[in-house]
């Protein structure tokens, strides 16, 4: 079985990564040509191969604001088999609610999938392996964690872009805490509570490496979030095989300091890049995107700007 | 109060029941050599879809090879402290304790692994409610985020953690059907914290979330699967208006729901109350394929919803008198 918990590479000595930004205005256009198209640009060596991708589904939401939505998580399924995966999976641990079946159908994705049968995976009841983490950014020396996500070959973590109540924000890293399974950890996942939001971040982050970060921000949430926020248009994808350049890139679209987001700057250390000059931006600028997001007092130190 | 009122139109029933014993099959065909299952056929053994089968299979004389073979694999999993753990090789016990108590209060004769689990669950104390953190809580910036009473505790879903509705209410069941243990004022003690942290942790308008009715202000929205395990766990409890809400809440939903799921633990938990599940939805409108699909927790649960005797939910039969 393949271990992703690769090697970390410290920033002095890691290449300047790629960040790509898409306009999408809504759900409805051609997402698939958006999505192969930018996609292609990071050529994921995925031929013969098995995907999963990690939506965040977080809860029950038939206005689509707070999980990936299901129209971006089908049209980068398409792209990845048109890419020559032989497989593609869609897999995640809902975090609050253990009934996946009630989420799934109320975010109606199998209408846009089309029937998924054991394509799709419940993280929280997957078969686990024990991992060490060898980070230890949290007082945690091991999670056990799914043998799905541990053994793909390929692993895109799809997030959407929110702010959260607890962490400051929530993008392609923390959506991770979506492969943690309930059946061993609970609903929530309290013990990553009390071990640190931001140091169980990096560590989950350094045992499973995603190989593809994908932040859909057609539409976002604001303020209290990841549940009880706003929607925000913000009309991006954004795509990156770097997590954090991933993350970083999100919040100033978002108009947050991504230096402010203690996680990121930790992560810039071991697991990618967070500055910009370590960011090759393509397609739309920051500049041209970005929409500043309300967040929540505790918070308010990582807007570029006084919230309105 | 009546228990059974699954009592149907006879083709319904007969449609059901078909249903059940399809289930009840699969349930046993997936049974793993060392007696455990896992959440799905050939899948590592765990305590959890253990438990949950093992439950749905007591209610049948028939399948006792199966429940005692069940009970052999909990014994063997059960850690030197009296607990048991939610995977193979995790180091600590957890909420599955109280499903492994559960279990074994009903299906073995043999006390020693059910005291010393119970024992567990009364020496495991949620980390919220130590003292210090009561004070962090007091004086610090959460406070003001979610609305508790910390004065209540019951059972996180891993050792020193916070208190959540689900595996407190499966913890009460536990306790409920231990019976007689040394720790009996012990057991009195935590079992009236435990239904006041059920009750102070009520979302607005009835029904349980996981645990967290408020934050920032806002409501959460109850969801149907804590709710069902609430209201199970407080059956027997004082009558309470926030119990007769949340069971309103319910049967509210009920039409509502999605997934064989949350519609099994409705019907169970309506049926514990003697409240008539609705004709619609109902769990023959899920194929077997469907339930299978969500696990074989999940397959035990609408088989336990099916159980037309009700008899897995009493706590004084024991296993194998059903037929």
């Amino acid at each position: 079985m393949t271990q992703r918990n690769r090697e970390l590479i410290p920033s002095f000595s890691r290449p300047a990564s790629q960040v790509l930004i898409r306009k999408v205005a809504r759900y409805e256009e051609d997402l698939f040509s958006v999505i192969h198209e930018s996609l292609s640009e990071f050529r994921p060596p995925v031929t013969g191969r098995t995907v999963l991708l990690k939506p965040n589904l977080v809860g029950h939401d038939p206005q689509g604001i707070m999980n990936t939505h299901p129209a971006v998580i089908a049209a980068t399924r398409e792209s990845f088999l048109k890419l020559g995966a032989s497989r593609v999976l869609i897999g995640d641990g809902p975090a609050l609610d253990r009934d996946t079946q009630a989420i799934l159908e109320s975010v109606r994705l199998i209408e846009y999938t089309g029937k998924l049968g054991s394509d799709f995976c419940d993280l929280n009841i997957d078969a686990v392996e024990r991992v060490q983490l060898g980070t230890r950014a949290s007082r945690l020396k091991e999670l056990f964690l799914p043998r799905t996500v541990l053994g793909v070959d390929y692993f895109v973590s799809m997030a959407k872009l929110k702010t959260h109540h607890w962490a400051g924000v929530t993008l392609s890293m923390k959506n991770l805490f979506g492969i943690v399974p309930g059946s061993c950890y609970g609903w929530p996942k309290n013990v990553l509570h009390w071990a640190g939001i931001g140091p169980c971040i990096l560590d989950i982050n350094a045992a499973a490496r995603p190989d593809l970060a994908i932040v859909d921000g057609i539409i976002g949430m604001e303020g209290n979030g990841p549940v009880q926020g706003s929607a925000k248009s913000v009309g991006v994808l954004i795509f990156s095989h770097d997590p954090v350049s991933a993350d970083a890139t999100a919040c100033r679209v978002m108009g947050l300091r991504p230096e402010k987001v203690r996680y990121l700057t930790q992560a810039a250390t071991m697991l990618g890049n967070m500055e910009v000059h370590k960011i090759q931006q393509l397609g739309e600028s920051v500049e041209a995107v970005r929409t500043a997001f309300r967040v929540v007092p505790e918070f308010q130190e990582l807007a570029e700007r006084p919230s309105q | 109060m009546e228990l059974n009122p699954l009592a149907r139109k006879a083709p319904e029933l007969a449609a059901t029941q078909d249903l059940r014993g399809q289930l009840l099959r699969l349930i046993e065909n997936s049974q793993n050599q060392d007696g455990g299952w896992g959440f799905f056929a050939g899948g590592q053994s765990r305590v959890e879809p253990t438990c949950w089968a093992t439950r749905a299979l007591a209610a049948s004389s028939a399948a006792r090879g199966h429940v005692d073979r069940a009970v052999s694999f909990l014994n063997a999993g059960q850690l030197p402290d009296g607990s048991w753990p939610a995977a193979p090789d995790m180091p600590s016990g957890s909420w599955v304790t109280s499903l492994a108590c559960l279990v074994l209060s009903r299906c073995s004769t043999e006390r020693r692994a059910l005291a010393a689990g119970i024992q567990w669950l009364c020496e495991d104390f949620p980390r919220d409610s130590n003292l210090w953190q009561k004070l962090l809580s007091r004086f610090g910036s959460k406070q003001a985020l979610v609305a508790h009473n910390d004065e209540y505790r019951g059972w996180g879903w891993t050792p020193r953690t916070s208190s959540w509705v689900e595996p407190t209410s499966w913890a009460l069941l536990a306790l409920a059907a231990a019976g007689a243990h040394p720790l009996g004022k012990e057991i009195a003690r935590r079992r009236s914290l435990a239904v006041g942290l059920l009750y102070d942790r009520m979302c607005a308008g009835g029904g349980w979330n996981c645990g967290n009715p408020r934050v920032y202000g806002v409501d959460g929205e109850a969801l149907v699967l804590p709710t069902c395990w609430a209201l199970l766990a407080l059956r027997n409890a004082e009558e309470h208006p926030h119990r007769a809400a949340s069971l309103a809440w319910l049967q509210k939903q009920v039409p509502r729901i999605n997934s064989a799921a949350s519609l099994a633990a409705a019907r169970m938990a309506l049926t514990a109350y003697g409240v008539a599940p609705p004709a619609s939805p109902c769990l023959s409108d899920y194929s077997v394929e469907n339930v299978v699909q969500q696990g074989v927790h999940v397959t035990a649960w609408a088989a336990m919803a099916l159980d037309p005797r009700f008899s897995w939910y009493s706590t004084s039969s024991p296993c194998g008198d059903g037929t």
